[in-house]
């Protein structure tokens, strides 16, 4: 691998690199400036809402659109000048397209196939890859006659057997029914970490990105609002959009005070967490972390559902609708109607800056 | 869902049916009459007409020539067809909808007015009376049936086949021939089949274009008919029957007909 040297672009260190990629249809730009570098091995996910960019951004990556700037790096070699079929990157799509006229055996084939693999490496490679993914017994069945569960491994399989330097993911789960998702989720991971392949997952399901990444990259309307592993980006979301996208969450307008030691939420004043800046603020606390009792935020419970494992109660309080969830240790939470407080522990909560949206 | 008709729906069905087939049924008895003139077989079929078209250098002759225009004529639709068809689904490119109803417009225009125009052209170019001017005019009349089967095969296949062979390592002839064309080749042979029909059947144009020496069957027929109504007629229709109940048979078992004509491109033969 000789390091590429523009005079533009400095080549980068890391695995792949990419760089102010951007695109623009009619004016319309649906990736903006969109960065990031990834590290050999590591699984990383665009999550965001439909029309993010995040699609677009893997499809870039494909090669299947140009971008309209930017740059693409892998182990420093420029991607961009490449067509997708010499860009060695695996890519499993959301309709898994396999070739119907295909087995699944000769699906798999197909990329050793086109790369002039010998015969005895290539059927030896397939019924590797044929193992990996669980099917041993089905490469003589047509895709027509396997599940969509079986399909999606078949594509799978059909990406890793070349030994793509990257795997890119296009939704590959969400044509599966939701017990089925769960389990191809792990199966997913385990086949990641078997093969170590840098792994790169479009999803809009925030479940599905942290149960899978080592990083998320937190998309909106073309632009990264937040990149980190799940646990951090979770606890600590970039603004109050990455923390209601990753699941449910309580916002509080609050406000920092003047020592920058104190928190207070109306009349409720606590210890900040963290020196902070004095000023307007916004406290998440994820629906976990809050719990009833005296003081704290007062609100009027106004639904409780009884979820098995936990209870999930909606209250409107003096600062908006909150949400808290329990885990059923057995104590029975307020009644619908009833008045109650919601306390935290100083460090449950997250501040964040105020939404400065238009 | 129950699987039974009404009586008068069944009524209905079997009229239809005899109302349908029992001129053909008709011709065919006819044509094995002893007879100078056309009518039923009563003192015995007598394969006479037959041994007559057989003898018949005309008839022989206009039959070799609708074969060969319509396998010649429909293999070129065929070809021009598959590249057409993948410009128009699978690209956007300015006057793609004009290069669309372009290609579709000799199903709009009349058959009489475009055998005037070949008429003129041909002989303009002279090409009048040629087996090239007739490949010329039929391969543009039958051009839309190939060009609609292929366009609804490829329209059915998932584009993201072609950008899961080019993840794979494969080039854009090597997607077409082992992909692409595997996948939409029910649809072209279904195409090739109604052209070569359409071609072989084609009167109201060809009988501008048609010569003396080159002439195609159904309008030496339509020229035969016009002095004399003998069982010839009927022999000559019931080989083609025979012929074409013998394609349909032969279709069906290779590819299933409902398939073919429907032009789906469920890859179902498992070879």
């Amino acid at each position: 691998m000789s390091p590429v040297t523009k005079a533009d672009n400095t080549p980068s260190a890391s695995f792949l690199a990419i760089d102010g990629l951007t695109k623009t249809y009619n004016k319309v730009t649906v990736v903006d400036r969109f960065a990031l570098e990834v590290e050999e091995g590591e699984f990383v996910s665009l999550l965001g809402p439909s029309g993010c960019g995040k699609t677009t951004t893997l499809q870039m990556l494909g090669g299947f659109v140009d971008p309209s700037a930017g740059s693409i790096r892998l182990e420093g070699r420029d991607l961009i000048a490449a067509p997708p079929s010499k860009r060695g990157l695996g890519m499993v799509f959301q309709s898994y397209a396999l070739f119907p006229h295909m087995t699944a055996a000769q699906n798999i084939a197909y990329g050793l196939e086109v790369r002039k693999v010998p015969r005895a490496e290539r059927d030896e490679r397939v019924r590797q890859a044929l193992d990996l993914v669980g099917l041993g017994a089905y490469g003589d069945r047509y895709p027509r006659r396997m599940s969509g569960g079986q399909q999606q491994r078949v594509a799978l399989a059909r990406a890793l057997v070349i030994r793509p330097r990257v795997l890119l993911l296009d939704e590959p789960l969400s044509n599966l029914d939701a017990n089925l998702r769960e389990e191809m989720q792990i199966e997913l991971r385990r086949i990641q970490q078997t093969t170590g392949t840098t792994t790169i997952l479009v999803t809009h399901d925030q479940t599905e990105a942290m149960a899978l990444s080592d990083r998320i990259v937190l998309m909106r309307a073309g632009r990264i609002e937040q990149i980190g592993g799940p646990e951090a980006v979770y606890a600590r979301p970039a603004n109050s959009f990455v923390a209601r996208f990753l699941g449910k969450t309580n916002l509080f307008p609050g406000t920092v005070g003047a020592d920058g030691r104190s928190i207070s939420i109306g009349s409720h004043v606590f210890a900040a967490p963290a020196a902070a800046t004095p000023g307007a603020t916004i406290v998440a606390v994820r629906p976990e972390k809050l719990g009833f009792g005296e003081g704290g935020i007062r609100g009027v419970v106004r639904n409780r559902v009884f979820q098995g494992t936990q209870w999930l109660v909606e209250l409107d309080t003096e600062h908006g609708p909150a949400i808290v969830q329990r885990q059923n240790l057995g104590a029975v939470p307020p009644a619908i109607g009833e008045a109650t407080g919601l306390v935290f522990e100083p460090d449950a909560v997250h501040l964040m800056a105020p939404e400065a949206d238009k | 869902m129950s699987g039974r008709n009404g009586f008068w729906a069944l009524l209905f069905h079997t009229v239809f049916v005899i109302f349908v087939l029992a001129p053909i049924v008709v011709v065919c008895v006819v044509a094995f009459t002893p007879e100078g003139y056309l009518s039923l077989p009563v003192n015995g079929p007598s394969l006479r007409w037959f041994e007559a078209l057989l003898n018949n250098r005309d008839f022989v002759s206009s039959f070799q020539a609708s074969l060969l225009l319509g396998t010649i004529s429909a293999t070129l639709a065929a070809l021009i067809a598959v590249p057409t068809a993948i410009a128009i689904v699978r690209h956007e490119f300015p006057g793609r909808t004009a290069l669309l109803s372009l290609c579709m417009s000799p199903l709009m225009v009349p058959s009489i007015v475009l055998g005037v125009a070949f008429l003129r052209f041909l002989s303009q170019i002279g090409l009048g009376g040629t087996m090239v001017g007739l490949v010329i005019s039929h391969v543009i009349i039958i051009t839309p049936f190939v060009l609609r089967t292929i366009m609804n095969s490829l329209g059915s296949l998932d584009s993201a086949l072609d950008n899961a062979a080019a993840s794979l390592g494969s080039d854009g002839m090597t997607t077409f021939r082992r992909i692409t064309l595997p996948l939409i080749a029910p649809g072209i042979l279904s195409g090739w089949v109604l052209a070569f029909i359409n071609s072989f059947d084609e009167v109201t144009m060809t009988i501008f274009i048609a010569s003396p020496g080159l002439t195609t069957l159904p309008v030496r027929l339509m020229l035969y008919i016009e002095d004399s109504i003998d069982p010839l007629v009927a022999a000559v229709s019931t080989v083609l029957i025979v012929l074409a109940v013998l394609a349909m048979v032969i279709l069906d078992r290779l590819f299933g007909l409902d398939r073919m004509l429907i032009g789906t491109n469920d890859a179902d033969k498992d070879k």
